[in-house]
């Protein structure tokens, strides 16, 4: 298959992944254009810097790609997946980063340089517009929340603690956590539905 | 499925995608995943959500050389095939590098390669850390709720060869109990073990799970019956989505010490 089917989208993820499994590295770069802004953006938002967030996102995808054959389709989306390992990485990161009590003020001077190679990989015009679109409908949807709601799941989902742990954070019963996280994730759920990223399936 | 400790498990979809649920009860809910599917389909909806979080917050541009970075680390020699064990890699790395230091030919691109193979395997590492910690964690959990006081221990036994048996841990003061079974058979497809706290004479229906291959077993924070006087917990098999009432005869039963 030319790269440029490979590119303009009309192969689905599902495909691509298994592509990857099979050792084809081509299929990265499509996954990339299609899923390394929201990646980021995860990363972004765990680790607080810019260095790290794009350590998480080169990490991810290297995780992906080695483990591409344990991909499960009938389990979610490729951007469900993808996301997943981004956060788990990024919060591994935070932890250690933590353990070990430091900074990683040196790793802000430690910029990659740019590769002559980028050409390689247009930004998707389309796509990135995809995601300012979907960006400002995530915003409208956790705004549409109540903060205690939107409160723990943001504590849940980019800082890793469990409902107890949220429970004991915020000093509230752990029912009346439980509560607001199911009705919030529900409430997203329904706003959101649009805008998934499944596609391909 | 209308019974209402199966909704309340089916609540748990939100916060399992979100990944806030402890040890104990992520391992209850995949045993609800493994036999709804309406749970499976709850789970990849709020996995979707989750994958839009990031999106809502403030946005900062990645460095335009970032996709580069992700092609050349998977063009980096390493071992990619999920099933291979990790320590061969780093054998094969140790290995390649005595044959360097016998002064053998060793070019910047091979020592590239090897580097990577280390740095590899050193992930790999930190990977199984990460997973030893958390299930050291879980344990951690189980043993203190064990080890908490007034917890006492309710043996339920059964005949058979190998004897099978369940540990009920029952903690009055958080009125729960964790389950531990062991040298349990095997059951058929879409049947799992469910326990019974025999409750003013009568079967309370509790939870349900299934062995492990080897025959284990466990379930953490089992709440008990609220109301009346438990006098003793029995095990039956039953569809895997639980029975109200048992449909087959006690495998394994125990008494509980009058409270």
């Amino acid at each position: 298959m030319p790269d440029e089917a490979l590119r303009a989208g009309a192969v689905g993820d599902s495909a691509l992944i298994a592509r990857a499994a099979e050792g084809d590295e081509r299929a990265i770069g499509p996954l990339y254009e299609r899923y390394g802004g929201v990646l980021y953006a995860v990363a972004y938002r765990i680790v607080g810097q810019r260095a790290d967030a794009e350590e998480v996102v080169v990490e991810a995808f290297a995780q992906a790609w080695r483990e591409a054959a344990r991909f499960e389709a009938g389990r979610g989306s490729v951007a469900g997946w993808l996301t997943t390992i981004a956060r788990s990485r990024a919060l591994d990161l935070v932890r250690a980063r933590s353990r070990r009590d430091r900074i990683t003020a040196s790793a802000a001077a430690d910029r990659p340089e740019r590769s002559p190679a980028m050409g390689e990989f247009p930004l998707d015009p389309a796509g990135a517009l995809d995601l300012d679109e979907r960006a400002r409908q995530v915003r409208r949807a956790l705004e549409s929340l109540s903060p205690p709601q939107r409160q723990v799941i943001e504590l849940a989902y980019f800082e890793g603690l469990s409902q107890s742990e949220i429970a004991e954070r915020l000093q509230e019963p752990l029912g009346t956590v439980k509560t607001r996280v199911r009705l919030g994730m529900q409430k997203l759920r329904e706003s959101l539905r649009p805008f998934y990223f499944e596609r391909g399936r | 499925m209308t019974r209402p400790d199966q909704e309340s498990l089916r609540d748990l979809a939100a916060a399992y995608a979100l990944g806030a649920l402890s040890p104990e009860e992520a391992e209850r809910f995949e045993a609800v995943l493994a036999t709804s599917a309406e749970a499976r389909l709850d789970v990849s909806e709020y996995r979707e959500v989750a994958a839009l979080l990031g999106l809502g917050g403030p946005q900062a541009p990645a460095g335009s050389a970032l996709g580069d970075r992700v092609l050349a680390r998977i063009r980096e020699p390493q071992p990619r095939t999920p099933s291979r064990s990790r320590s061969p890699a780093l054998w094969a790395a140790l290995a390649a590098s005595l044959i360097a230091a016998a002064g053998l030919a060793a070019s910047l691109l091979a020592t590239r390669g090897k580097l990577a193979a280390v740095e590899d395997a050193l992930a790999a590492r930190d990977a199984t850390l990460a997973e030893a910690r958390q299930r050291l964690a879980s344990r951690e959990a189980t043993l203190e709720a064990i080890l908490a006081p007034g917890v006492r221990l309710i043996q339920l036994t059964a005949s058979g060869d190998p004897e099978p048996g369940i540990q009920l841990f029952w903690d009055r003061q958080r009125h729960r109990a964790i389950v531990n079974g062991y040298r349990l058979k095997p059951v058929a497809q879409g049947k799992a073990y469910q326990l019974w706290f025999i409750t003013d004479g009568k079967p309370v229906p509790s939870v349900t799970f299934r062995p492990a291959p080897d025959g284990r077993a466990s379930v953490g924070a089992v709440p008990l019956p609220a109301d009346g006087a438990i006098s003793a917990a029995a095990v039956t098999i039953e569809p895997a989505s639980g029975s109200p009432q048992p449909t087959s005869p006690i495998l394994l039963v125990g008494t509980l010490p009058e409270s």
